[in-house]
């Protein structure tokens, strides 16, 4: 036995210390492509339905009923499905309605909302936290169900089928997410800075239009924006709470039976594309608006 | 947390109404627009308006009542009288009316008379412009044992007196026209006794005799559970119900697996992670309807799915799926669906939820050697408990209103939910007190599921401590 046979300790550990670096290093490197692997799988599980959809909208109607289906870019492009549903009957006023619609509740909801949440974020109030809670339960709570108990108020108030009756409803419905997330939106500016401003000869007013409503004013704009949408999707309380005056998802809705599959599909992908288009616009405050829920 | 430092500055002034002030608005708004209405469908479902009929001493609705009976109760008409009509009716059955002119013409003893007939007795020849009548005639009357002379009374109504009398065929001038209402002396039974009052002839529906007739409608509530009846013996109510809970049973854990796969991809910053997260993210704001309709072009039959498995040989017909036989193909494109549309938002609240764990005890578990499944299990997980029970919350009652998806996929028949439930009562069968009871429905479980959730996050942090 001599000394060269058996490592001495030292060496031992370097060996062992060597050998955990390598595994670590090959594991987090295999873990590292399994992860792409199911980044990718997931991207596609998300992508893929929004490309079909895409391919019957921009195609001919006549490819639209054509089996077997193929996809973009194998089949001819062409507005014409596109145009076929925008021609169709209910549509331009639905979508004017929706907009008309979607726009009071923004207004409404983000003037009603601003205060309050302002109140949460600085100050400290009796009632503060039951307030809070409140907002949380409206927020939790099945709230288009309400448009049932409201359409018979409505009918006997005179306002029934209106579309700023709906965005009444629509408000209620947005409400408790916009005070949480304008509330957020102020947290996120430091008290201090207003008081530095005031230390420097601002009024309180001031202060605030100077400094803190540049700062929050796209936090506040991201929030008007996911008002915006929720309305513009909503459909349950739209169904019951208009007749004449349709928004674009509760004529696409109650048409539904007696449509053809280009009508179905253009309409899918034309109430699709604004809600992609908003969620890429305000994707930085994504934590802001749900994030928060749970702290 | 960021906003301690805030609170502490705040605090130091003395106590203000400013936030009381700016809270306001909003606990108005929400008053109205959402604890009103939560009281108004409960007292939709459980409150009849129409339960009783106040029967009155008098034919005016300012008499006192002599009793009440229940909608539906047959009674006897014992005897007719005309009102004038003092309150506008808006609701209730056919109002029976009866208009009355104010004339004047000359008697047969050629004396100018005036007063009141029944437009039964005269026969309009002119109106002006307005349509109004100016000028008629009085039509003869039939019949033998007839007085042959038209009566005019003193006020509209035959009670009154007489103040003249014309022969037929008489030239009139009407300088006036009121409109009745017909009210009955009606006596029926309630509980074993005879009521006996005036009805007005709106609350009443007279059968063809008009001797006999029913309380049509009531002008007094009552608590019933009429509507709630009905709504659990609705045939739609089982099937309703069984997949609304079954929908919800079976999408939760599907998009948890889902969203948390989601939310550790993230966790992993990889290369284009700010893609990943605005992919992962894009349902979040899309349309449940549109979402529907996606799958079922999908779906349908000469859909995608049905064009890809005979393209790959695995079909050699296109197969129905979206039929009244095959349920459980159209649920699990529900299934798919509700799965593909919510699952973001499981996934916001999950990434937020792992950005609030500290890295460094993610890092530790990696340098300790765990596997990847050990950390999930051991270590994220139980840290991310708080989120995913608000998620869970969250998701539950909001699956309980899954509509839209189910629309698109099943056209609402085949397959159906509570929430298309309450939409059919409400539109195709008009039937708000129903709808209301469905409404409530869902309310309830809700309520419960959120309660029992509350509950269960409560008594495992005390557990904990």
């Amino acid at each position: 036995m001599t000394a060269a046979d058996t490592p001495s300790p030292v060496v031992q550990v370097v060996d062992e210390m060597a050998r955990v670096r390598q595994r670590a290093r090959r594991r987090m490197l295999l873990g590292r492509t399994f992860t792409y692997f199911v980044a990718i799988v997931l991207v596609l599980w998300i992508l893929i339905p929004i490309w079909l959809i895409a391919s019957m909208a921009f195609t001919t109607p006549e490819v639209v009923r054509s089996y077997p289906k193929s996809v973009m870019p194998f089949i001819p492009f062409s507005f014409d499905t596109m145009r076929f549903f925008l021609q169709s009957r209910g549509i331009v006023p639905g979508l004017i309605n929706s907009v008309i619609v979607a726009v009071i509740t923004l207004v409404l909801s983000t003037l009603i909302a601003a205060p309050a949440g302002y109140a949460l974020s600085r100050y400290v109030f009796r009632g503060r936290e039951g307030f809070r809670l409140a907002i949380l339960a409206v927020r939790a709570f099945p709230v288009v169900i309400l448009s049932i108990p409201l359409a018979v108020t409505f009918i006997n108030l005179g306002i029934f089928d209106q579309t700023y009756s709906l965005a009444l409803m629509h408000t209620a419905l947005t409400l408790p997410t916009t005070i949480l997330v304008i509330s957020s939106v102020f947290a996120s500016v430091p008290y201090e800075l207003e008081e530095a401003a005031q230390v420097f000869g601002c009024t309180p007013i001031q202060a605030f239009r100077r400094v803190v409503l540049p700062l929050v004013l796209p936090g506040i704009a991201a929030s008007a924006i996911f008002t915006f949408v929720t309305s513009w999707n909503e459909v349950f309380a739209a169904a019951v709470l208009t007749v004449q005056n349709r928004t674009l998802p509760a004529q696409v809705l109650v048409s539904l039976q007696q449509s053809s599959e280009a009508y179905k599909f253009a309409g899918s992908f034309f109430m699709l594309l604004p809600s992609v288009i908003f969620i890429f616009a305000i994707r930085k405050y994504l934590f802001n608006m749900w994030g928060q829920v749970t702290k | 947390m960021t906003t301690e430092p805030v609170i502490q500055t705040k605090r130091r002034r003395k106590r203000q109404w400013a936030p009381y002030v700016l809270i306001l608005p909003s606990l108005i708004y929400l008053a109205v627009f959402f604890a009103l209405p939560m009281v108004r469908a409960v007292r939709l479902a459980i409150w009849d308006e129409h339960a009783l009929l106040a029967l009155r001493e008098e034919p005016t609705s300012s008499s006192l009542a002599a009793g009440a009976l229940p909608q539906g109760t047959a009674v006897k008409l014992l005897e007719r009288q005309s009102v004038v009509a003092t309150e506008v009716t808006e609701s209730g059955g056919e109002s029976l009316t009866e208009v009355w002119f104010h004339v004047q013409g000359t008697d047969p003893d050629g004396k100018m008379v005036m007063g009141w007939a029944a437009e039964s007795r005269v026969r309009v020849r002119s109106t002006d412009e307005e349509g109004r009548p100016v000028g008629g005639t009085v039509r003869s009357k039939l019949g033998a044992s007839a007085d042959p002379l038209t009566s005019l009374y003193a006020e509209p109504s035959s009670a009154s007196a007489i103040v003249g009398k014309l022969s037929s065929g008489t030239a009139v001038t009407i300088q006036e026209q009121a409109i009745l209402e017909v009210w009955f002396l009606v006596a029926g039974q309630r509980d074993d006794k005879t009521v006996q009052g005036w009805a007005p002839s709106r609350a009443l529906q007279i059968y063809g005799d008009e001797v006999s007739g029913r309380i049509d409608t009531g002008d007094t509530g009552q608590f019933t559970t009429a509507y709630i009846e009905r709504m659990l013996n609705d045939r739609f109510f089982k099937p309703a119900l069984g997949t609304t809970l079954l929908l919800t049973v079976i999408i939760i854990p599907a998009q948890f697996i889902l969203a948390i796969s989601m939310a550790l991809v993230i966790q992993s910053r990889l290369k284009f992670n700010d893609l990943f997260l605005a992919i992962f993210a894009i349902p979040l704001a899309a349309s449940d309807l549109a979402v529907g309709i996606v799958w079922y072009s999908i779906f349908t039959q000469n859909g995608f799915l049905n064009s890809l498995l005979q393209a790959l040989g695995l079909l050699s017909i296109p197969q129905v799926f979206l039929s009244a036989d095959t349920r459980h193909w159209i649920i699990i494109a529900i299934w798919l669906a509700e799965v593909w549309r919510a699952t973001s938002l499981v996934m916001v609240i999950v990434v937020s939820g792992l950005q609030n764990i500290p890295q460094e005890v993610l890092e530790a578990a990696e340098i300790f050697g765990a596997s990847l499944w050990q950390r999930i299990w051991r270590v994220i997980l139980p840290l991310l408990k708080p989120s995913l029970q608000v998620a869970l919350i969250l998701r539950t009652i909001l699956a309980f209103q899954v509509f839209a998806v189910v629309i698109a996929l099943s056209g609402g028949e085949v397959v159906t939910v509570l929430a298309n439930e309450t939409y059919r009562q409400y539109y195709t069968l008009r039937n708000m007190n129903v709808a209301s009871a469905y409404a409530g429905l869902i309310l309830l479980l809700s309520m419960l599921s959120s309660i029992i959730y509350l509950r269960l996050v409560r008594s495992q942090e005390e557990v904990s401590l």
